[in-house]
């Protein structure tokens, strides 16, 4: 909605989550963004409120308060199981009418993607995407929203003072997971869901999970990772030898190596990629373009193998290894077999 | 191939024009004088196929919109393993009912633009990634006998390697090589040459000054030397590698093309 | 069949460089190019028409050089192409972009299929394209990895997710989103790119698609950019290791086993 003046803005109050439900499980990203917001609504002196919908939720739901939730909406119903959002858009924008969020935050996942524009485009309301900050002015609650853009190039800051709700999605493992704290408790409402929210129309026939072909760079210890450098699908199966005599490491990608057809799009890190927060990242023959820094930098360790060691992955670097990378990595595997 | 040598014919790159240009008939129509002038010379016009992943026309389309004459002895084809998979087959076709006879097959650069061949595309199975190999194989036999066949040889990358691969293109169905650039007597390039003497092997002559986009081009530093002089060093290249063909790369059309004519001799 | 597919003209920012001293981006010289993901948004426009009959019209709202952009999903086969060009709808954000967007499909009239890219490179927001099913309340599918089945009033698709995938049915009229897995985008011909430069592209003002001029252009705009800056770069003082290929083997070796890593 548009709002004109402060006494407006203050019929707006707390801080709302938007709980990702996967399989009827409350998803990590959610407790990473009550972390969040639990700062927000803290600066404001309100509350964290989180909104489930799902069917079988409840118990899920429980946990939420020990992340540092205050309330808890649960919709439960047979008819959320699968996402449809046009169903879960009508729902938020009846508990936004009726609760008045100061802040509604989301999982930028491919659900929240999907969803939150919708709601924010039916509330009038303003959204920023892929958030890497957030903070809040303490008078008047409006919410800064730092993103990077033009391809990681630039940080911008975003406001939208003249609307409420206030939208933004964060990328899973953006924030830091706040540690839970069991002998938290909260208010949990029951809303129901009515006759009007369903769309009948959109019919889920099948749901498929595969994490057979999912490349989990997200659980990893360890990730090695290869760009331009390794010149062909040849070198990268270097790095995947390399990989499995480090045990339990995953092997990532940039961009260019991805472009260039040499490794599934699974294995991107970057902007455009996945962000990972592994112990040790170890970049075979990748530049550095700020859009793949913008998706590792906060790794533990960052080890750099590049025979320009001009290179801004070589600066940023725990350890700048500088060699030819196809003399020095298979040394390395020749090395830890002699351990 | 054989024929070139003996005949002492250059073989001259042209460069397509590329997709985003923003005088696109000005460059067809130098393509187009570039491309006579080498039918005209008795050359062999040699155009590229995307080369450094920058999306480009493809020659027999150009060939076909601007109605050039095809001699078969004197146009050749480079052709990478970054098309659809019928496009490839459109390529193909357009180049055998053209009478095009000569491919210089490449594993080729990407671009976000520029789709990779798929295994399936080419009907193998026991590869996870297309290369220069699979894509012989595909054209050997979809297409018997109506090609000949060469590829590539980078005496700048781990030698051995390079013989590894070099072994499967020729069991694949080469029939010619065609080096990276040199700039002087290059001793990776002489073994090549000794261990398939029944081979003819083309040496890339780099007629640019520019010594860095021969760095970029090769993946390779190649230290930059202020006093490179390529028509001599083409001389010199005659002189180290007689048995050999010449491919000029970025030739000057307007600065050195009148000052090759008699270099081979 | 009438499908309207929705691109953009963005700065090519894989090719952006930051200026080392002022940790700036370069903008001189960076090209503007027709958005990556909307290439598999025209091909399957282009595809599902030549599959089951009708019209593809790609329209885009930009700056008027942002016609090359239609110009080339001319080239690669759509039927008909648009440009939303004014003033007014400078500075828009995904809301108001979105408004327009949606403004102008109805205008068209008698669309089934909006396809749409699943983001643009320069903002990567991923929000016009659920945007405009919200504004013209039509039902959505994003992040679609396949098309499965369509018939005249419905379509059955395979929507992509962290976990996998699943498989639902929307009826016309609707929205989609495409990721790249969904097909391989053609190159141009040059018999296409000749053709293209010929095509006259009609322009819209937000007069003729009725649009609320509150509604669009930055005042439109529920958010504002009140700041850019660089981006934080992580500090380390860089250890090196040279030396030959086995030396730098072993060192690297020795870090990683100080840190109990290995």
């Amino acid at each position: 909605m548009k709002v004109f003046t402060d006494n407006e803005k203050k019929e707006y109050r707390n801080i709302w989550v938007v709980a990702e439900v996967l399989s009827g499980e409350i998803q990590p990203v959610t407790h990473e963004l009550i972390g969040a917001a639990r700062t927000l609504a803290d600066v404001r002196k309100s509350e964290v409120w989180v909104v489930v919908m799902g069917s079988g939720i409840e118990k899920t739901s429980e946990l939420l308060f020990s992340y540092g939730a205050d309330v808890a909406i649960i919709v439960d119903n047979p008819s959320l199981f699968g996402f449809i959002d046009e169903t879960e858009t009508k729902i938020m924008k009846r508990l936004i009418k009726k609760y008045k969020p100061e802040i509604v935050i989301c999982g930028a996942t491919t659900r929240g993607r999907s969803l939150i524009p919708r709601i924010a485009v039916m509330n009038y309301s303003g959204l920023t995407a892929d958030c890497t900050g957030l903070s809040i002015d303490s008078d008047n609650g409006d919410l800064l929203q730092t993103r990077p853009a033009f391809g990681g190039n630039i940080m911008a800051t975003i406001r939208s003072s003249n609307h409420r709700p206030q939208m933004a999605t964060v990328r899973p493992r953006v924030m830091k997971s706040p540690e839970p704290d069991p002998s938290r408790t909260g208010r949990m409402i029951k809303e129901k869901m009515i006759p009007g929210d369903s769309t009948k129309t959109k019919n889920i026939i099948d749901i498929f999970h595969n994490t057979e072909t999912a490349v989990n760079l997200a659980d990893a210890q360890i990730i090695i990772s290869g760009g331009r450098g390794m010149k062909g699908p040849e070198g990268f199966k270097l790095l995947k030898q390399f990989a499995k005599r480090v045990g339990g490491a995953a092997v990532g990608a940039s961009r260019a190596a991805v472009d260039s057809g040499w490794i599934p799009y699974a294995h991107q890190v970057g902007q455009t990629g996945q962000t990972v927060q592994t112990k040790v990242y170890i970049a075979c023959g990748i530049s550095g373009q700020i859009q793949h820094l913008v998706g590792m930098q906060s790794c533990d360790l960052i080890i750099a193998i590049d025979k320009n060691s001009d290179t801004p992955m070589m600066q940023i670097a725990d350890i700048a290894v500088v060699g030819d990378l196809f003399e020095i990595i298979p040394e390395v595997i020749k090395e830890i077999a002699n351990l | 191939m054989l024929h070139h040598i003996r005949n002492k014919i250059y073989l001259v790159e042209v460069l397509p024009p590329k997709q985003d240009s923003e005088k696109l008939e000005k460059d067809l129509e130098k393509f187009s004088n570039k491309y006579t002038r080498v039918m005209e010379s008795g050359y062999c016009a040699c155009i590229t196929d995307n080369a450094m992943g920058l999306l480009s026309f493809q020659g027999p389309e150009i060939i076909e919109e601007l109605k050039l004459p095809v001699m078969p002895e004197q146009v050749m084809i480079h052709l990478n393993t970054f098309h659809r998979k019928d496009d490839l087959d459109n390529i193909l076709e357009s180049c055998k009912s053209k009478g095009i006879k000569y491919l210089l097959i490449i594993t080729g650069d990407g671009s976000d633009r520029l789709p990779k061949l798929r295994p399936s595309d080419v009907d193998t199975t026991d590869v996870e990634s297309v290369t220069s190999v699979e894509l012989l194989k595909y054209i050997n036999r979809e297409y018997p006998d109506s090609f000949v066949l060469g590829v590539a040889f980078n005496p700048y990358e781990p030698e051995e390697h390079e013989f590894e691969k070099m072994e499967r293109k020729i069991k694949a169905g080469a029939t010619f090589i065609i080096t990276q650039p040199l700039i002087e007597k290059n001793e990776v390039v002489d073994r090549l040459i000794k261990k398939y003497p029944e081979i003819p092997v083309v040496v890339e002559a780099w007629m640019s000054r520019k010594l860095y986009l021969l760095s970029e081009a090769v993946g390779y530093e190649i230290p930059e030397n202020k006093e490179f002089d390529p028509i001599s060093t083409l001389k010199m290249l005659h002189r180290l590698y007689p048995e050999c063909g010449i491919y000029l790369s970025l030739l000057g059309f307007k600065t050195q093309y009148h000052l090759i004519k008699d270099t081979w001799t | 069949m009438k499908i309207v597919v929705c691109i953009k003209q963005v700065p090519a920012t894989h090719d952006a460089k930051i200026d080392p001293e002022t940790k700036r981006i370069i903008r001189e010289g960076i090209k503007a190019i027709l958005n990556p993901f909307d290439n598999y948004a025209l091909e399957e426009g282009i595809q599902l028409r030549d599959q089951f009959g009708g019209e593809v019209i790609a329209i885009s709202m930009g700056p008027q050089k942002a016609e090359n952009s239609l110009r080339e999903a001319i080239s690669v086969g759509v039927d008909r192409a648009i440009l939303l060009s004014d003033r007014a709808f400078g500075g828009s954000d995904t809301w108001a972009t979105s408004y327009v967007l949606a403004k102008a499909i109805k205008k068209i009239g008698n669309v089934d299929l909006v396809i749409c890219g699943k983001q643009a490179i320069d903002g990567d927001t991923a929000q016009v394209g659920p945007g405009i099913a919200a504004h013209l309340d039509w039902l959505q599918a994003t992040y679609v990895m396949a098309v499965d089945e369509i018939s005249s009033s419905s379509i059955r698709v395979k929507r992509m997710h962290e976990d996998g995938y699943d498989v639902c049915e929307i009826p016309f009229p609707a929205v989609i989103t495409v990721v790249k897995d969904i097909n391989i985008p053609r190159v141009p011909s040059l018999k296409g790119v000749l053709a293209s430069k010929k095509y006259k592209i009609p322009v819209w003002k937000p007069d003729d698609i009725d649009a609320d001029k509150s509604k669009i252009g930055l005042d439109g705009s529920p958010t504002r950019v009140v700041k850019t800056q660089p981006p934080p770069f992580r500090h380390a003082s860089t250890k090196k290791i040279e030396g030959t290929p086995n030396d730098c083997a072993r060192s690297l070796l020795k870090e990683l086993r100080m840190r109990s890593i290995i």
